[in-house]
Order: C-alpha cells, then structure tokens, then sequence
C-alpha cells in the first residue's frame, strides 16, 4: 500500500514526528525489554 | 584464574570485552585480539562514503578503554586455532612476530570477511567500491568526491549501488548508501547529472534478507513495508535492477543473471557492490596438526553453534528453535560465537534457484544491534561458567528484535529516515497467531523525520556505550 497525501503530510510535520520519535523509542524499549532479561 | 580471549573487536567482540572487563577483569585475565587498534562504528560509514562525516568520528583507539576494563589487546591477526589445546596463534601488528594465546574459554567474534574473490572484478582492489570497511570506505568517499567533480563540470555518471553477488547479505547498508548519495547530489545541485541504480538480490524491494516486513496499518490491514521502500525509490528517481544476483564486473559493465535465469549487464561510472560474506579465514587443528575447521565451521566458515543445522528451508519455518540460543559450538564447548560469525541454519528469506542453477537468495542480515546483543549474551554466560554456575542466558534470532534506520540525509531539521523495526527477526509462527510470524504491535517500517533523530540518537548512545563511559550498561544493545 503506497502512501497516501495524508501519510505525506505526516512526514513533514515536524510535531506528529515528535509523537512518532516517542513512539518508536517505547515500541524499541518493549522489545529490548525482553532481550535485557534474556 | 580463568583466560578468556575473544577474537574480533566489532560490535559483538567489543561488547563482550566490556562485559567481561567489567565483572571478571580484575581477578581473570580477558585478552582481545584485533587486527586494527581502533573499534570502527560500520553503521557512520554510509555516511563516511558520502563525506557526510569525518572519518576519525566515526572510529576510536581500542586500548585506552581496555586499560579501564582490565582487558589485555593484542593487535594482530590470528592465523590459526587450536581447540584441543586451547590456544590461538596471532601475527601481531607492526612486526611484533607470533604470539601464541592460551585460553579456557574463545569466543570468535570476527564478523564478515568480505569474499570479494567470489565475484570476479568485485572489490576495491580490482573495478568496485565498499564502504564496509574503514579504509575501504575513505577511498569509496574519494571516488565518490572525484565523480561529482566530474558531474560538476557537466559529465553525466552513472552509480550503481546495491549487492554484488547472489548469496550477499546487507541489503540495508546499499539502500542506505543510495538514498544518501541522492539526497547529497540534490544538495549539491547535481542530481540531474547522475543516473541512480539499485541493484540487488533481493526476490523484492524491501525483503531486505528478513523476508520482507510486513505491518499492520490503521484499521487492522496489513500493509507491505517494501511498498513504502518502493516509494520513495521511486520518488528519488532510483532506478530498480531486483532479483538479480552479480556474476562478475568488469571496468565498465556489471554481468549479472537474474531470478528467471536471464543473463543481462549494467554499465556503471561508479559502483559500490556488497560482497558475498563468509565466516572465519583461519585454521582450527587438533592436537596432531590436522585441519579439522570442517568440524568447527560450515563450508563458509562460519562457525557452529547450538542451532539445528541441515533443515529444508520449508522445516526451518517451521522450526524457529533451530535458530542457535547460546552460541556454544557443539563439539568444542568452550569456543563461542559471536555476531556474524556465527552459522545460521539457513537463510530467513525465500531461496530461490534460477533455471541454470544459480541459488539467488540474500543472506540472513546481522546487524550490529543484533551482534551487540548476541555479544552480551555469550559475555554473560561465560561469566556464568567462570563462577562455577550454569548458563543462564539465551536470545535466538527468532526471539531477537533488530531496528535498521536508513537514513536520507544527516540533517536533524529536514532530513529524512526510513525506520525499519522487526521483532522478532527471524518469524516465529509458533508463537505469533499471524501470516507473517511476528510481533505486528512492534513491526514498523515508517519515513519521516523522526528515524534522522532516532539515527542520531542511536549512534550517539551507541558511541558513549562503546567508549564505556558512565551509565554504558544501561544502554541497551
């Protein structure tokens, strides 16, 4: 599925990749979470 | 006192000798053997083959940490392994002559010997670039500076970047390269000057050697990552060359045979082509002087762990405890791998054979996340040994996440990164109820400009963990 004019816009917008930078540090964090009790 | 000696000082080797530094140092003697007295960070050499990035940032001298760690380093290349005896022999750096290095415990952490040789023509010293290496990047970045001089003047170039042999692994690291040198020719005004091409293995674009990454969109739909990779290929003006495997390249074509056994070429001005990868170039002898590396490595040298070795690649799918857990060799138990050095038991995309019988399929990709953590793990059980306890660690790549940013461009304003998050590497269906035997709660791939700041924030952690500065352990791997 391509991106569509919306997904676009989110690229740029520097507040919504704020969010996704939050984001995908706790989507890693829960992750390695289980790798540091490994 | 127990000897532990760790051959390689990459991600897996160097975590390893922190670990170990750290808790068995100062009453056990922890030598690390190195062929260079720096620890390279691979990821900042995209970057370094760009001039993105100085080259002394992106590499540090190895010994003044290990003096802090209470590790031994030795500079030198091993030339041989006696596991019966349990020794190395090095050829030290800088006319140091042989040393011979007895250890109770060896983990071998040497990463990937770039096989230029098995694809004729490929390599720095012969038509091709690489920026797999340090010294092979700084003269990738030269030939680099020299083409864009030429497109300056108004020469058109053609770049093909990508894998340069059917079986190559690190698909990442070619993408990465090409959406970078896009992004600087634009910068510099030139872009219109050069003709991108990515050039690949891969059955698809976005497969990546993980069999592609599949996630889950808004409203529960599942959505190929690699059609975002296609778009903005695609918006980049990369031209594709997918499922082809490099035959051999010459001065001015790359020969290639693609996945319907078709034979084709590509002429180029500059290319920067990943090898095939293979294990470990050293001996292993027994007592009586025989070679017995067969028994340690697989043809490729690569040495055995605890997985399961032989599987179809339809049992392997279905067998994701094949993967090894603790990286201990079968028939040697005090021998440890590492990283890359490691055997897989197969590769975690689909093999394909064309009509002619060339098996095109990219290797299982290893990443320094992934070396890093398989570092610590073996680390950690050694430690387990040393005190008298029973191993207690185990990570399979099938329990393993691994992230994989591609960046586009440095900048922390207007750059731009591709996140690829994949948990756990290699799928496992037994444990997740889905078509693509993942965790689709973590599985992401997005673009924008929160994987710049996740680049950076990623290779300045990694650094400060690396140089063992305070907090280092917490970071994770």
């Amino acid at each position: 599925m391509r991106p569509t004019k919306l997904d676009r816009f989110k690229m740029q917008c520097k507040l919504y990749q704020f969010w996704r930078f939050i984001v995908l540090n706790l989507k890693i964090l829960k992750a390695v979470d289980h790798s540091k009790r490994a | 006192m127990a000897k532990v000696a760790i051959i390689g000082a990459g991600f897996a080797g160097h975590t390893a000798a922190m670990y170990l530094g750290e808790s068995l140092g100062k009453e056990h003697e922890i030598t690390v053997i190195h062929k260079f007295d720096y620890f390279g960070f691979v990821p900042s050499w995209v970057w370094l083959g760009i001039d993105a990035v100085k080259a002394e940032e992106t590499c540090f001298k190895l010994k003044p940490i290990y003096d802090r760690f209470n590790v031994n380093f030795v500079q030198g290349k091993v030339t041989s392994v006696h596991p019966e005896e349990n020794y190395v022999v090095v050829d030290q750096a800088n006319g140091g002559g042989e040393a011979s290095v007895a250890y109770d415990y060896l983990i071998v952490a040497t990463g990937a010997h770039m096989n230029y040789k098995a694809t004729p023509g490929l390599g720095p010293d012969k038509f091709t670039e690489s920026i797999c290496h340090f010294d092979t990047a700084v003269k990738a970045r030269d030939a680099y500076l020299q083409l864009i001089e030429k497109m300056k003047r108004g020469e058109k170039q053609r770049l093909v970047i990508g894998t340069g042999h059917p079986l190559a692994a690190c698909q990442g690291a070619a993408f990465e390269y090409i959406t970078n040198i896009h992004t600087d020719l634009t910068q510099r005004g030139i872009r219109d000057k050069a003709d991108l091409v990515y050039l690949t293995n891969e059955p698809a674009i976005g497969d990546f050697g993980v069999g592609g990454i599949n996630v889950v969109k808004q409203g529960g739909r599942i959505a190929r990552g690699g059609d975002l990779i296609e778009d903005l290929m695609e918006e980049f003006g990369l031209e594709k060359g997918v499922r082809r495997g490099v035959k051999e390249v010459d001065e001015k074509k790359i020969y290639w045979e693609d996945f319907e056994g078709n034979f084709g070429e590509d002429e180029y001005d500059f290319a920067m082509l990943i090898p095939q990868s293979r294990g470990v170039t050293f001996p292993f002898f027994n007592k009586a002087g025989e070679d017995i590396s067969s028994q340690v490595t697989n043809p490729g040298g690569f040495i055995l762990a605890d997985g399961i070795y032989g599987l179809s690649y339809d049992e392997l799918v279905k067998t994701p405890d094949a993967w090894p857990a603790n990286y201990q060799n079968p028939l040697f138990n005090n021998i440890f791998s590492a990283g890359i050095a490691f055997a897989p038991p197969g590769p975690i995309s689909v093999p394909h054979t064309t009509k002619n019988g060339t098996t095109i399929t990219p290797g299982a990709p290893r990443t320094g996340m992934i070396s890093g953590v398989i570092g610590r793990i073996v680390a950690l059980n050694i430690i387990d040994l040393v005190n008298g306890r029973r191993m207690t660690h185990r990570e399979r790549m099938s329990e393993m996440l691994a992230v994989c940013i591609a960046s586009n461009g440095k900048s922390l304003w207007n750059g731009q990164a591709t996140v690829m998050i994949i948990y756990p590497v290699v799928p496992d269906h037994t444990r997740y109820d889905n078509k693509e035997g993942r965790d689709l709660f973590v599985t992401r791939v997005e673009r924008g400009l929160a994987g710049a700041w996740l680049k950076q924030m990623v290779e300045t952690t990694f650094m400060h963990k690396f140089r063992g500065r305070i907090g280092w352990q917490l970071i994770p791997e």
